[in-house]
């Protein structure tokens, strides 16, 4: 009992009687003939970091500007913490935005830029200087304070930017590619800072991302947006183990996809035959009738190398290795099945490489669990 | 992307339309559509000896009948006299020369800047901008001395045996055209210029690459991709030299008939508004296409901008 | 290559002689003492003296400056707004007809806009008695109607470099649209304004034509005064003036060139390091 009540609190989103603190409600937005937001609806809870993932022109950043008011939803209403801010102008919204660009104001110097939202809503100057110190502390930038935006490295002014859509104490914040202009390594790292403060601040957060690592590594729940509309919306590992169809399982990491047919149900599990002649069986909550046409998504961590192939066993394969590419921790092996069909699997290299016995042109037998994979109706 | 209240417009956006959009739209339609309309008024008008020198276009003959006399006296005059045709001519020749010349000596100028050493590039730039900020009237006033039967050219020619007498050069046609070189060249160096520094060099290097000689390769790769800048600066020189009235005035001679220096002596001697008026409408019909093709280029140049 | 870049420098050098030497003989021999200005006769001051003595001369100087202000100040304002215009809002009806009347006074003859504008206020004071005279007034609004348009080329350039997203994270900070515009944008495209100013300012500074159509009876303006004296031949004191008139430039400029320098490096002094 204790235990799930800890883990509602933990998920409000699977708690039915949460109220959502941003509260989406079928939003569309049109510019001229093309929909760039279609019909998306979506509750984001308060204390979340909330993910909006898709590759550019999806929407996302679209929405996320809607949000922040500074564009309008062609219909469909926006309520963040309970109140209706549809057509607040941006100015009036208690929501700020961390820009991709950062857009740090070039003539002000760093204090100034992270003052300037203080100064907009005429804070007194005590509180004010009180509140500037306080963010420059959080971000650990106290020192660069009388420099200006052009004086500061990218991570730098990451944290200025921070700093300052922070300052306001605002009920969300909003962040476009907040990593996106750092270069790799500083980005993995960053990546982890930005999750820790959020979890100091317990502001909620909701960020527009086109990289999956990044939005699978920072946040709580995540939707995956494609031409206009959410596709899925759950958590980091429901995305990737449960996707819910073909897009997000291949956006997513990559994955081995079969096509074939239902043939039987047996308890949570159907068999599922392909055109490749090996059935499968696997597991599948989800009613599907018999004959309708699904495809089976296993990920290339998921497939072994099988000790014992038998001609009749299910989930078990055999091919030709045609290409390994080493990367070092692992090694990832394309495997011709059929003439049309190739299976991706990766391995850990836990010996080093040369006394691994896999080579080009040698036939190999895989397999996988009805468990570690999904049926996507099609 | 989109501006914010996009479909909303709100009150703010209301007024700062009003203000941006309406405010120059006001002056710029009192100040310089309408005087348009009424030249054409009076390009039509009957010149008198009254003052202002010209009739009215109409008149209440009596309870609700409105008089209109138009009189196309003045156009039918620019047609019949020569003087007119051949000042017209002569301003479009003019003008050609001058651009071609321009471009001539403009062109490489351009390109020697535009592929100078980076810190070299500004201050050259300035060097060709810089006369543009002194007084136009005085540096063509600095030809009279230079030009003149005793000037300092002549002087120096004569100094240097090349020539026995001096050469009638000032109140010549020639004169008009080195003036008119002399005061627009920066305007043909700056739009080349900027055309020729977003060329991509590395092109040139992909055309070495292939085998193609510097010269091939200037003229297939370089010469096409500044078209623009060439249209843009030969505009800019060609469509005011038309019009031009202080160089031929200043240097050239009696015998140089352009329509701006026309325009001036029938406004300022001969006291003749309406065919002034009338000289003005077909100058500025002559200058619509180069100025449509400008007007295109400058579109262009502010949307490719990064 | 060598022999190419050889030959493209010495056109160069051709043409910076071309561009400046005119304007030196006029500096050399504003110190000429002999009335024959292209005979050298000795050094003397004599004509820098009766220059500034020369009151017609500098009156129509003062009146031309302060025709040339104001004129700049106006330009700036109308200009700005056209810019604004322009970039901010979009395809508006009466785009096409607004960018034509923007651009005709770039390229518009002189002698037209002259004739035109001087025909209007004949017109304008026939039927609404304005203007009483001709003069200032006349002058100025003839001038700010073309320096308008050159103002709007340059801010415009300047105000669709700026990054939009500045103006909106403002405004996310809780500005409003005023204050986005008097704190952010203007901040940002103030040096467009001021060589917009100057650019007004020394275009109404030199404009010989459009005066001389729109003036009346006792206003006459420098290149009027200059231009009268020219035609009479070659005079001693306008070499005077050009000189003075280069030496201001000259020195404006360096003096331009130095603090631009100046913040140049405090700009780049540190370069934005990755890390």
């Amino acid at each position: 009992m204790a235990i799930a009540i800890d883990r509602r609190s933990l998920e409000p989103w699977q708690d039915p009687k949460a109220q959502p603190y941003v509260r989406i409600e079928r939003v569309t937005k049109k510019f001229g003939d093309v929909y760039a937001v279609d019909d998306v609806s979506l509750s984001i809870f308060q204390g979340e970091f909330f993910s909006l993932l898709g590759s550019s022109g999806c929407g996302k950043t679209t929405l996320l500007r809607i949000l922040a008011g500074l564009e309008y939803p062609s219909s469909g209403r926006i309520f963040i913490d309970g109140a209706d801010v549809t057509d607040l102008p941006p100015y009036n919204r208690p929501v700020n935005m961390m820009f991709q660009s950062y857009a740090l104001f070039p003539h002000m110097t760093v204090e100034q830029n992270v003052e300037f939202g203080l100064k907009q809503e005429r804070m007194p100057r005590r509180e004010r200087a009180e509140r500037v110190a306080e963010m420059l502390d959080l971000l650990k930038i106290g020192e660069l304070r009388r420099r200006r935006p052009d004086q500061l490295s990218g991570g730098q002014r990451q944290r200025v930017a921070l700093a300052r859509s922070l300052a306001k104490h605002p009920k969300l914040l909003l962040l476009d590619e907040p990593l996106g202009a750092l270069d790799k390594r500083l980005r993995e790292n960053t990546q982890f800072e930005l999750v820790n403060l959020q979890e100091r601040i317990g502001t909620t957060f909701i960020t527009v991302t086109h990289d999956q690592e990044e939005a699978m590594t920072m946040s709580t729940r995540l939707a995956v947006m494609d031409a206009g509309q959410i596709v899925q919306v759950d958590t980091p590992t429901g995305i990737y183990e449960y996707p819910n169809c073909r897009f997000v399982a291949r956006f997513i990491g990559s994955v081995n996809l079969f096509e074939g047919k239902v043939v039987e149900r047996d308890g949570d599990e159907v068999l599922v035959e392909t055109p490749l002649g090996r059935p499968m069986r696997m597991r599948c909550p989800q009613p599907l009738a018999l004959g309708s046409p699904v495809t089976v998504a296993v990920r290339p961590e998921k497939v072994r190398l099988c000790a014992a192939f038998r001609e009749e066993a299910v989930n078990q394969i055999r091919g030709l290795v045609e290409d390994i590419a080493y990367l070092g921790d692992v090694s990832i092996y394309h495997v011709r099945v059929s003439p049309g069909q190739i299976v991706e699997m990766t391995l850990a290299n836990i010996q080093p490489r040369t006394e691994q016995a896999l080579t080009w042109g040698q036939e190999v037998a895989m397999e996988w669990s009805p468990t570690s994979g999904v049926v996507l109706a099609d | 992307m989109a501006s914010p209240f996009q479909n909303r417009p709100r009150p703010t956006r209301r007024a700062s339309r009003l203000l941006n959009i309406g405010v120059p739209y006001l002056w710029l339609g009192l100040f310089l559509l309408l005087p348009v309309a009424i030249v054409l008024q009076i390009s039509l008008a009957e010149p008198t000896a009254a003052q202002p020198p010209y009739a009215a276009l109409w008149q209440w003959v009596e309870e609700g009948v409105l008089q209109i006399r138009l009189d196309f006296q003045s156009y039918r005059l620019l047609w019949s006299d020569s003087l007119y045709l051949a000042s017209f001519l002569n301003s479009l020749q003019v003008a050609l020369v001058c651009t071609l010349l321009c471009l001539l000596l403009g062109y490489p100028m351009a390109y020697a800047i535009a592929t100078a050493p980076e810190r070299w590039r500004l201050p050259l730039l300035m060097l060709i901008v810089l006369p543009f900020w002194t007084s136009f009237l005085i540096r063509v006033y600095a030809w009279i001395g230079i030009l003149k039967t005793n000037g300092f050219l002549n002087n120096f020619l004569l100094w240097l045996g090349v020539i026995d007498e001096p050469l009638a050069i000032l109140y010549t046609q020639t004169a008009v055209y080195i003036g008119i070189v002399y005061s627009y060249l920066p305007f043909m160096i700056l739009p080349l210029y900027a055309n020729l520094t977003r060329l991509d060099p590395t092109l040139l290097e992909a055309a070495a690459d292939l085998g193609c000689r510097p010269l091939r390769a200037f003229l297939r790769v370089t010469l096409p991709l500044s078209r623009a800048g060439i249209v843009a600066g030969s505009m800019l020189v060609f469509i005011p030299a038309v019009g031009e009235f202080v160089i031929p005035d200043l240097l050239g001679g009696p015998q140089t008939l352009m329509v701006g220096r026309m325009l001036w002596t029938e406004f300022f001697s001969n006291m003749d508004w309406p065919l002034a008026a009338a000289l003005a409408l077909v100058l500025l019909g002559l200058l619509v296409v180069p100025f449509v093709l400008m007007q295109r280029w400058q579109q262009g140049a502010l949307e490719d901008r990064p | 290559m060598r022999r190419q870049r050889w030959s493209l420098y010495t056109v160069l050098a051709f043409g910076y002689a071309f561009l400046y030497l005119p304007v030196l003989l006029l500096i050399v021999y504003s110190f000429n003492e002999s009335r024959l200005v292209t005979v050298w006769s000795g050094f003397s001051l004599k004509w820098y003296g009766e220059l500034l003595h020369n009151r017609q001369l500098l009156d129509a100087a003062w009146l031309s400056i302060r025709i040339a202000a104001t004129n700049a100040t106006f330009a700036v304002v109308l200009g700005t707004l056209a810019a604004n215009a322009l970039v901010r809002h979009g395809r508006f009806r009466g785009r096409t007809g607004f960018e034509l009347l923007l651009t005709a006074p770039l390229v518009m003859p002189d002698v037209i806009i002259g004739l035109s504008l001087l025909l209007l206020f004949v017109a304008l004071q026939q039927s609404v008695g304005w203007p009483g005279g001709r003069g200032f007034t006349t002058i100025t609004v003839a001038h700010i109607t073309f320096s308008l348009a050159y103002v709007a080329v340059v801010v415009r350039a300047r105000l669709a470099q700026i990054d939009r997203s500045l103006e909106e994270a403002a405004m996310d900070l809780g500005a409003h649209p005023l204050t986005v515009y008097l704190r952010i944008t203007l901040p940002l495209i103030a040096p467009a304004l001021l060589s917009g100013w100057l650019l007004a300012f020394t275009l109404s500074l030199d404009d010989l034509v459009i005066a001389s159509f729109v003036s009346g009876p006792g206003a006459t303006t420098l290149p009027m005064v200059v231009y009268s004296s020219v035609r009479m031949g070659v005079s001693p004191q306008i070499n005077a003036l050009a000189t003075i008139i280069v030496v201001f430039v000259a020195v404006a400029v360096a003096i331009a060139a130095l603090t631009t320098r100046g913040l140049g490096s405090t700009r780049t002094g540190r370069r934005p390091t990755r890390d």
